[in-house]
């Protein structure tokens, strides 16, 4: 506490910190550069069926235009029957899904029933409107409780809709135009997750921040399946190791000899003192 | 030359009815009153030598100049007009320098030469005098003594009709009938340098009304760069030269 | 919000000049924002048996660059009877780039060939045409991953060796060309605007220019 740099100790206030809020706009005006977020320039979707939801996410991070992760995970644990698909900066979509996640799970423990999915989402859309889409997370939350199967978007504002299918992120047009082409009612498990992997990978191979893999998530009254990486469509088209380097490359500018005790010598005087070994020991 | 001189004669814009310029053939006449000028190529390099017409002993001889510098690479000897002369090679130099600036290596030569002649035909009556022509032809004939980076040494002819021809070896000005049959007679094309060199100072020497000395010829050679010789070196050859002739 | 004349349409390339070798290699995707615009454009120019021009940058720009440098090759081919030499091309191209000095031409570019000797040569060039023959170089969105891998392999292998060797690698044809696959294949992992394929030129004075065509990741 005394070293974080605060010149009045102080209690702060639960919530964020905007401490330096002032500074850096100053700092900018002076021409600072600021910060690169990881974002997750993102390809994520959801779509109901017959008996529950499927949600499919790419697994590619970036930040700015480098690859930052290229197998990460976007679809977040809200609960045992609820996920959520985060796009956005990765920062404040892991951040949000955690925080909710935990306040579901004390609330859990204090009514012992299933979670609802209009609960998380209800926790989910009062804390971005609070911070008026500064907390850059866009979501697609889906899940099954007691009401049945729900899917729902929600946008960094705060703002929601229940959808029979959706699609978020950078990739969301993408994906959307094979959901919008491909989408039925009452679908099997098995088409909901075809068309959703074929939507993920309209986003993945459309769209410059979407990549890598395929995740996808399938919950019904059952439970929940989380299949990570279903679909690897992006192996590395070359593969060979540079030529090593030859030993003596690098050259030998000049050189010191150090002596090394050897082992074998510190060996022979510990044995001859029978002594010191006597006198160690505790017993 | 012309039997009858008629309207057709005065005009650069006009053909006559037997389609000739006279006006053009007026100025190749003009290098035929100008000094002799005579280069031979070799395998080894270009040599130039010239006649140079001290008219007084108070003329400083090195002014009179008769070969000149293009760029490292090219030089080129004149008869005729040495006004015209500078007009042209004063245009040669700038191309030299624009091809160096542009594309940094040397101008070939023979671009050279065609932006010579690209030169020599602009004239006219209504005037190209903003783009360096002249409202007459050019009344002058070079010798272009090179060394291109690609070909090799080359020897060039221009003349006032813009025509450029490649030469082995080549006289022009007030002798250039004689001393062109000489080096017909004597050239031969395995020849070194040095007889080259030899035998283009021997034919001037043949065709000169003045005797011969370090002062009325000027010799320069590209070999692959160009270089005008010291009194001293043309002393050297003329001494070489057979006392007959 | 306002109107550019530019934009950035990613794309990397590779330039390697060996002994009795050169090598121009360059991503073949062709990008805006977050979209792909065609995975198959190509941003290399033959501009004849000597020389090859990689442009990357805004492929408008670019595509106005190699019309202006193919006429003015063809003229020189008409006018001096001989093509254009590497070196000629590598002055041409900094003039015509330093003549738009104050509306440049947004593309950045690697001239590479095979000089008077047979030497593998390589001039890598600014916007504005500033440019320097160098051994090897690369340009293009994937530049800052793929130049410290190409000074790993090609440059003094330690920085200790001095003086270091620049001029042209002691890498053999096929090593370097293996050299510039693995530079591509890895760019495409961690750039998203270099992938797709990319399209190697392989020039040597004994078969030309011969080309080659590796696939690369597509998303």
């Amino acid at each position: 506490m005394a070293s974080s740099g605060c010149l009045v100790s102080e209690q702060k206030p639960n919530g964020f910190d905007f401490d330096l809020c002032k500074r850096n706009a100053w700092l900018e005006k002076q021409g600072l550069q600021t910060l690169k977020p990881w974002s997750t320039g993102t390809t994520i979707c959801g779509v109901v069926y017959k008996d529950g939801v499927v949600l499919g996410a790419d697994t590619r991070s970036t930040a700015g235009e480098t690859v930052a992760d290229k197998n990460c995970e976007k679809i977040h644990y809200m609960a045992p029957n609820i996920y959520c698909c985060g796009a956005g900066t990765a920062a404040d979509t892991e951040n949000v899904t955690g925080m909710i996640s935990s306040q579901l799970e004390l609330h859990r423990f204090r009514t012992n029933r299933e979670s609802r999915v209009v609960t998380s989402l209800t926790l989910l859309k009062s804390h971005l409107f609070r911070y008026q889409g500064y907390i850059s997370a866009a979501l697609v939350l889906g899940g099954v409780d007691c009401k049945g199967p729900h899917l729902f978007t929600v946008f960094p504002h705060g703002s929601t809709d229940a959808l029979p299918f959706c699609t978020m992120g950078s990739g969301s047009l993408n994906a959307m135009a094979v959901y919008e082409s491909g989408y039925k009612e009452d679908m099997s498990k098995a088409e909901a997750m075809e068309l959703t992997k074929r939507a993920i990978r309209a986003g993945i191979f459309n769209d410059l921040g979407s990549g890598s893999n395929v995740d996808l998530c399938v919950i019904t009254s059952e439970g929940a399946e989380y299949l990570r990486n279903v679909d690897m469509p992006n192996p590395r088209t070359f593969t060979a190791v540079p030529k090593p380097f030859a030993r003596g490359t690098t050259p030998v500018l000049k050189s010191k000899e150090l002596r090394v005790p050897s082992l074998e010598s510190r060996v022979t005087i510990e044995s001859q003192e029978g002594d010191v070994a006597t006198a160690m020991d505790t017993t | 030359m012309f039997m009858t001189r008629n309207e057709y004669d005065r005009g650069v814009n006009c053909f006559s009815p037997e389609g000739r310029i006279f006006q053009v053939e007026y100025a190749i006449e003009a290098i035929k009153l100008g000094t002799t000028a005579i280069g031979i190529r070799t395998s080894e390099g270009v040599v130039l030598a010239v006649e140079k017409r001290l008219t007084s002993t108070l003329l400083v001889p090195s002014s009179v100049e008769k070969i000149m510098e293009i760029d490292d690479h090219l030089g080129c000897a004149t008869s005729g007009l040495t006004s015209d002369a500078r007009t042209l090679v004063a245009h040669a130099r700038v191309e030299c320098q624009n091809h160096r600036f542009t594309y940094n290596e040397a101008f070939p030569v023979e671009s050279c030469t065609q932006s010579i002649c690209d030169l020599s035909l602009k004239f006219g009556e209504d005037g190209d005098e903003d783009a360096g022509g002249m409202s007459r032809p050019f009344g002058v004939a070079l010798l272009m003594a090179g060394w291109d980076p690609v070909e090799g040494p080359g020897l060039y002819h221009t003349d006032p009709s813009g025509t450029y021809i490649n030469c082995e070896a080549k006289a022009i000005g007030s002798a250039a009938e004689v001393a062109q049959s000489t080096l017909k007679e004597q050239y031969k094309p395995g020849m070194t340098f040095k007889e080259a060199e030899k035998l283009a100072v021997q034919t001037l020497k043949q065709v000169m009304e003045e005797k011969i000395t370090s002062t009325n010829v000027d010799i320069a050679s590209v070999k692959p760069n160009f270089r005008l010789y010291a009194t001293e070196e043309v002393e050297e050859i003329i001494k070489t030269l057979d006392a007959s002739s | 919000m306002s109107w550019s004349p530019y934009d950035l349409n990613g794309g990397t390339c590779i330039a390697i000049g060996g002994e009795g070798y050169c090598i121009v290699a360059a991503s073949t995707r062709l990008s805006t924002g977050f979209s792909i615009l065609t995975a198959d454009k190509s941003m290399i120019l033959p501009v004849n048996s000597k020389c090859l021009i990689a442009s990357a940058g805004f492929d408008g720009d670019r595509s106005q660059l190699h019309k202006v440098l193919t006429f003015r090759s063809e003229n020189y081919e008409h006018f001096h009877k001989k093509p254009m030499s590497c070196p000629a091309m590598a002055q041409m191209l900094g003039n015509t780039l330093y003549y738009k000095r104050f509306f440049p031409y947004y593309t950045f570019n690697l001239c590479a060939g095979l000089d008077d000797q047979g030497l593998g040569c390589v001039y890598t060039y600014d916007a504005i045409g500033s440019h320097e023959r160098v051994g090897y170089s690369c340009q293009g969105s994937g530049k800052d991953l793929v130049q410290p891998v190409l000074d790993n392999q090609l440059k003094a292998p330690s920085i200790l060796e001095l003086p270091p060797k620049v001029a042209v690698t002691s890498l053999s044809k096929d090593e370097a060309i293996e050299t510039v696959k693995i530079a591509f294949s890895a760019a495409s992992e961690r750039d998203i605007y270099t992938g797709d394929a990319v399209e190697i030129f392989v020039m040597t004075p004994e078969h030309g220019v011969q080309k080659e065509i590796l696939p690369l990741r597509r998303d």
